[in-house]
């Protein structure tokens, strides 16, 4: 790294060791920044004071906004059945909510594909639901962000049942039981996850007497 | 769609960034910049950062000279994403000029480094390039030299990425000449703390 003695009088060129011009640069993801956290109780105000633009599809995880997959056309169809076939599943004293915002925590206020939130509509009048029953993310492109990042948020809130509906591979990922594993992004995890093909059938833990084919969820 | 780098983190506007200082959620004293939309927290101020930054700062402003200003963790604008607030930045004209605007162009861009060297080397470089900073120093304070990065550039057959194509490292008794101020040599020495 020293120049030598004998280098041009004016500007020693060195042989570079660490810094690399942007040919040699692979990707500039690896150095994880710090950003700027927020609270829910700054969140809500946010979108309150209509800082973002209308439609924005933003929810709050761990503290970072983060913005929610575009939704094509077999992510829509997935919400879709897999909304009708729980609200079966459930039947009566369980609504089902499609990307409806729940509380999770003081810096989580995420909006699932799917939440199953136990009573009626009118339960949630005037705060979010924080605990759903179950949890559905329908996962294309945002498969990893769904696994590890929401993964550990909702294991770390004690979610008890997590799903991820993955349309890349056609399989139903299910969570459960969380643990708290500091290597995780937040914290948690979940200890157990099954990977159910299009033919599996899942039940619920929350309801328990049904029982639901893979494939009357995929598109 | 999905974006490279962060995928699903929302990227702020410099529109969204302002109204965030207007309703108080960050004030002038929060350590936070916008690069590239991410409201990044920056390197902690610790002695060593701020002596470099003042050497920086007295030793640019000898070398430009009349018609240029210097200014000092003051924001600039890069574009409609990216409001940062470089260590030492030159500025053409004097102070007045921008009592509108923040300026858009600096001459040079100097960032002291320790633990932001990372970022300073990533993201900042790329955020630079991408708006044409053709002078872009960093004061790396962990090998104690300066590197000067140097012609933006977006190669590769994706042309996704900007960065610079030409870094030079130089010890401490090297001596640098900014590009806009050619004849004023600045030593590394007078820039380390």
């Amino acid at each position: 790294m020293r120049s030598s003695r004998h280098a041009i009088p004016c500007i020693a060129l060195v042989t570079l060791t660490r810094a690399a011009p942007v040919d040699s640069i692979r990707v500039m993801a690896s150095d994880e920044v710090k950003t700027r956290r927020f609270s829910r109780a700054e969140y809500d105000r946010l979108i309150e004071l209509g800082v973002f633009q209308p439609g924005e599809p933003i929810e709050l995880i761990g503290g970072e906004l983060m913005v929610a997959e575009p939704q094509g056309a077999p992510h829509y169809t997935a919400t879709q059945k897999t909304a009708k076939v729980l609200e079966r599943a459930f039947g009566p004293g369980w609504t089902v909510r499609a990307q409806g915002p729940i509380g999770l925590d003081d810096d989580s206020e995420p909006e699932p594909d799917i939440a199953v939130v136990p009573g009626g509509p009118d339960d949630y009048g005037r705060a979010h639901p924080s605990r759903p029953a179950l949890t559905v993310e329908v996962a294309e492109s945002s498969l990893a962000i769904d696994r590890h990042h929401k993964g550990s948020v909702y294991a770390r809130a004690g979610l008890a049942d997590y799903w991820v509906l993955n349309l890349v591979d056609r399989v139903l990922e299910v969570y459960r039981e969380p643990v708290p594993d500091r290597a995780a992004r937040f914290g948690w995890r979940y200890a157990r996850r099954e990977v159910l093909d299009a033919s599996a059938r899942a039940t619920p833990l929350a309801a328990p007497g049904s029982s639901i084919t893979v494939s009357q969820l995929l598109p | 769609m999905k974006q490279a780098e962060r995928p699903g983190l929302h990227r702020w506007t410099r529109r969204e960034y302002g109204r965030l200082i207007d309703h108080g959620f960050l004030d002038e004293d929060d350590p936070i910049e916008l690069l590239d939309g991410l409201l990044l927290l920056k390197e902690p101020q610790h002695s060593p950062h701020r002596t470099a930054v003042l050497l920086v700062a007295k030793a640019v402003e000898r070398a430009f000279g009349e018609g240029w200003f210097v200014q000092t963790q003051s924001p600039i604008i890069l574009d409609d994403r990216s409001e940062p607030e470089p260590d030492v930045c030159v500025v053409r004209g004097s102070a007045r000029d921008y009592v509108d605007a923040h300026p858009t162009r600096p001459a040079l861009i100097v960032e002291v480094a320790q633990s932001g060297l990372a970022i300073a080397r990533g993201r900042k470089a790329a955020a630079y390039a991408r708006a044409r900073i053709t002078d872009y120093w960093i004061v790396n304070l962990i090998d104690r030299v300066l590197e000067v990065h140097r012609e933006p550039a977006r190669p590769g057959p994706a042309r996704r990425h900007w960065g610079y194509a030409s870094i030079e490292t130089l010890a401490a008794d090297a001596t640098v000449r900014p590009l806009a101020a050619p004849s004023m040599g600045v030593r590394v020495a007078d820039l380390l703390p």
